[in-house]
């Protein structure tokens, strides 16, 4: 449109409005290219991932947390039962008879769960939690001398350590609870004792809530 | 014409020198490794993540976060565990909006501690799930 024309038609622009106009043009495309970077530089922004040595150390401290709420457990409940009770021997060896299975049967779960959480199938996980088993057993962490650095566990491999000290402690309570009852309490049926179930076993699955540590 | 020139370089050349010594060069986009940041609130509360602070907003931002809760009757090595957030029952979005007049001290976290692992580690399993 020539200056004529714009004339013609009564529309006059001044050249203060034109420079208004490319200011703010400028300061909206100078705000939108910082939002842009920004997005850029959040989708691209490099993120540290653990290497195998790493995630074995820390796999290794899992399965100690594991193997030490396990034999916590079970010493309590070896503890209480060399006690002189008042239940009969036979009826104090069927509830602590109980408690280790639950406790034996416990462990694998969370040594099957942290497999799973490490990526393996469930005949691979199973496997690995038997042997795992079979390593504590021969060597238990109450035995070795050794102190191993303490470890920050990653929140997979914590919820399952903590799933199980939780339990682990339950079931020990309970059968200290049992142990310690007077004769007539005892008579109580097994299945009022705890098991273990896929519905309690450990998980990879936080819970937590935050809390002031 | 000099002068004129002189006149729109200076302002440029002060605010470069400004931005210049008041920005971390690691904290740039594009630059350096994973920036995972602590941010200590005043009721004693401690949260890690990917920090956004823009400086006229009321809040800061955090993505991807983690906390610390108590273990001190879990059998772990240390007596807390960390745990990230989005397992509580309200299932929180992956983004915490945190009051900056309730904020503390703001840290970076170094990679090698034992939150930058513990995190690293996460991240390693959860590839490892997928």
């Amino acid at each position: 449109m020539t200056r004529r024309a714009r004339e013609e038609l009564g529309v006059r622009i001044s050249l203060r409005t034109v420079r208004i106009a490319f200011a703010l043009g400028g300061a909206l495309l100078a705000v939108a290219l910082i939002f842009a970077i920004g997005a850029a530089a959040r989708a691209n922004e490099p993120l540290a991932v653990a290497s195998p040595p790493q995630t074995a150390v820390q796999q290794g401290a899992a399965e100690r947390d594991v193997e030490r709420a396990y034999e916590q457990a079970t010493e309590q409940v070896r503890k209480v039962r060399a006690l002189n009770l008042a239940i009969t021997a036979t009826q104090a060896d069927q509830i602590a008879g109980k408690a280790f299975a639950d406790l034996r049967a416990l462990r694998h779960s969370a040594f099957v769960s942290l497999g799973q959480i490490l990526g393996m199938a469930a005949a691979e996980a199973d496997a690995y939690s038997t042997a795992t088993e079979g390593r504590f057993d021969q060597a238990p962490l109450a035995k070795q001398t050794a102190a191993a650095s303490p470890v920050l566990l990653a929140p997979r491999f914590y919820s399952v350590a903590s799933r199980m000290s939780e339990l682990a402690t339950l079931i020990a309570d309970q059968a200290t609870t049992q142990l310690t009852a007077p004769p007539s309490q005892t008579s109580a049926p097994p299945t009022a004792q705890p098991s273990p179930s896929p519905t309690v076993r450990p998980s990879g699955t936080p819970s937590a809530s935050p809390s002031r540590p | 014409m000099r002068r004129r020139a002189a006149l729109w370089v200076l302002p440029l050349v002060l605010l470069g020198a400004l931005l210049g010594a008041a920005l971390d060069p690691q904290a740039l986009p594009f630059v350096g490794s994973e920036r995972i940041t602590a941010v200590f609130l005043l009721d004693g509360q401690a949260y890690f993540g990917h920090l956004e602070d823009v400086p006229w907003s009321g809040t800061i931002v955090l993505r991807d976060v983690y906390y610390l809760n108590d273990a001190s009757k879990v059998t772990t090595d240390l007596p807390v565990g960390l745990v990230k957030r989005g397992g509580e029952l309200h299932q929180p979005a992956d983004v915490m909006y945190i009051r900056r007049d309730k904020v503390l001290a703001i840290e970076r976290v170094t990679l090698g501690s034992p939150v930058g692992q513990a995190i690293a580690t996460q991240r390693a399993l959860d590839r490892s799930a997928k």
